[in-house]
C-alpha cells in the first residue's frame, strides 16, 4: 500500500475549497494548533489491476494531535457521499484517526463563538463564494472589492491583512521538510499492511 | 441577541437540576480530596464559566488548598483580534511550579481552550496537571485529552445556565438547561 497517504503538492493558485475551511483554519490558528490543509491523498478504490479508482483527501491533517478532519458544511442530505468515503477510510486504514466534521458541528462552533451570524452564509455553499457573502456590517474591510481567493475574501472581511488564512502558507512551525516526513510517517503508520505502532 | 426577561422562559429543558449538581460536586470534591490526600492543591478556574462550579467544588474539598483563576481570549474572527491568536487575558496570580494543579472548567467540547491552557501551564513547571471538568460533551471534541474527573458527560445541545453562557447571558441560573433555538436564531 505505498500509495497511502501520498502528500499532495499544492500548486500555486489553489485555495480552499470552502469558505468554512478558511474559518475553521482561523480557528485553529487563534489556538495555536497546527494544521495542514490536504496533505495527504488516500486511494479508497482499485480496479482488477491495481489502479486507482477513487481516492479520498482530507481537508485538514493536525500533525501534533495526528488527526485528519473532513468538513462537510453542505446539506445533511448532500453528505451520504462523503460519509461513504470517511467509512471505506477508516475500513482501510484502520489506524487512521479522521473526524468528520458535519454542518452541525460547524454551527455550533460558530454559535459557541458567537459567530452565528456566518452560519447561513457559509452553510450549504458549493465552493468558493465572493466577497459580498462575507460583509458584515461592522467589519473592517467589508465592503471592499477583494482579490479572488478565498482566503484573502475572508481575510478582508474578518481580520487584518497580516493574518491572511493561505492553504499554501505553512502553518507549521517546522519546516516544509519536517513537515513532510511528518505526514509521511504518519501515513506510513497509518498504512493497513503497516507494522509501525 | 435577545433574551427574555424570565430567564427561564428561554430554557427548553433543564438538562442538570440544581440538586443533580450539587450532588455531583460533592462526590467530586470526596474523590479529589482522596486522590490529593496529604498533599496541596491549587485550583485554577477558568474564568468565567467555571466560576459558580470551583465556588461550589472548592468548599467540597477537605484539604489545604490555593486557588487562582485565569482568562483566556475566545475565538471571535474579528479584527479586533490584531494578532489572531488566543491571549491570556489574566494570568495566574502566584507561582504553580513543583504543585499539584487541577485545572476547574465547566464544559469540555472541542478541547481547543483546554489543550491550549494545559501547554500553557506547563510552561510553568508544576508537579502535575489535572483537570477536572463540570461537563464533558464528546461529540464535539477535536482535541483528545484525558479528563480526570468529569461530572457529567452530556449530549449535544447548547446549554446555558450555572456559569454557562450565550452572549454573556444565562450565567446566573442555578441549574443547566439547554437554550431554546428562538433565543439563539435571530
Amino acid at each position: 500500500m505505498s500509495e497511502a497517504g501520498t502528500p499532495r503538492d499544492h500548486k500555486a493558485g489553489n485555495a480552499f475549497a470552502h469558505a468554512s475551511e478558511a474559518e475553521f483554519a482561523r480557528i485553529l490558528d487563534f489556538y495555536q494548533v497546527a494544521w495542514e490543509y490536504e496533505p495527504q491523498v488516500f486511494p479508497i478504490l482499485w480496479d482488477l489491476d491495481g489502479n486507482v479508482l477513487e481516492s479520498f483527501a482530507p481537508d485538514f491533517f493536525l500533525p501534533d494531535l495526528e488527526l485528519l478532519i473532513e468538513l462537510t458544511t453542505l446539506q445533511q442530505r448532500l453528505v451520504r457521499k462523503k460519509n461513504r468515503k470517511v467509512r471505506r477510510l477508516r475500513e482501510l486504514y484502520p489506524n487512521l484517526r479522521i473526524k468528520l466534521f458535519y454542518a452541525r458541528d460547524f454551527r455550533a462552533l460558530m454559535l459557541k463563538y458567537g459567530r452565528s451570524a456566518l452560519v447561513s452564509e457559509l452553510s450549504g455553499t458549493l465552493g468558493q463564494v465572493g466577497p459580498r457573502h462575507y460583509a458584515e456590517p461592522g467589519l473592517e474591510g467589508s465592503s471592499a472589492a477583494g482579490p479572488t481567493a478565498v482566503g484573502r475574501q475572508l481575510d478582508l472581511s474578518t481580520g487584518p491583512a497580516d493574518a491572511a488564512i493561505d492553504p499554501r502558507a505553512s502553518h507549521d512551525r517546522r519546516s516544509r521538510g519536517a513537515r513532510r516526513r511528518a505526514v509521511r510517517r504518519a501515513a506510513a503508520a497509518y498504512a493497513p499492511n503497516s507494522t509501525a505502532t | 441577541m435577545k433574551h427574555s426577561q424570565d430567564l427561564n422562559e428561554d430554557v427548553g429543558e433543564i438538562l442538570l437540576s440544581e440538586d443533580q449538581i450539587r450532588i455531583k460536586v460533592v462526590e467530586l470534591g470526596k474523590r479529589i480530596s482522596a486522590d490529593y490526600a496529604g498533599r496541596e492543591l491549587t485550583l485554577v478556574s477558568v474564568l468565567k464559566g467555571s466560576l459558580p462550579f470551583m465556588a461550589d467544588l472548592m468548599r467540597q474539598i477537605d484539604l489545604p488548598l490555593r486557588i487562582d483563576l485565569m482568562e483566556v481570549s475566545s475565538y471571535g474572527g474579528t479584527a479586533t483580534e490584531s494578532s489572531g491568536l488566543v491571549r491570556i487575558l489574566k494570568d495566574l496570580s502566584a507561582p504553580i511550579d513543583d504543585r499539584d494543579v487541577l485545572l476547574v472548567e465547566d464544559i469540555i467540547d472541542t478541547g481547543l481552550t483546554l489543550n491550549y491552557l494545559i501547554r500553557y501551564l506547563r510552561g510553568k513547571n508544576p508537579r502535575s496537571i489535572k483537570v477536572c471538568a463540570l461537563l464533558d460533551k464528546p461529540a464535539r471534541r477535536l482535541v483528545e485529552i484525558p479528563i480526570d474527573y468529569v461530572g457529567f458527560e452530556i449530549p449535544d445541545a447548547f446549554v446555558v445556565g450555572y456559569g454557562l453562557d450565550f452572549g454573556e447571558v444565562y450565567r446566573n441560573l442555578r441549574f443547566v438547561g439547554v437554550l431554546r433555538p428562538e433565543a439563539y436564531e435571530s
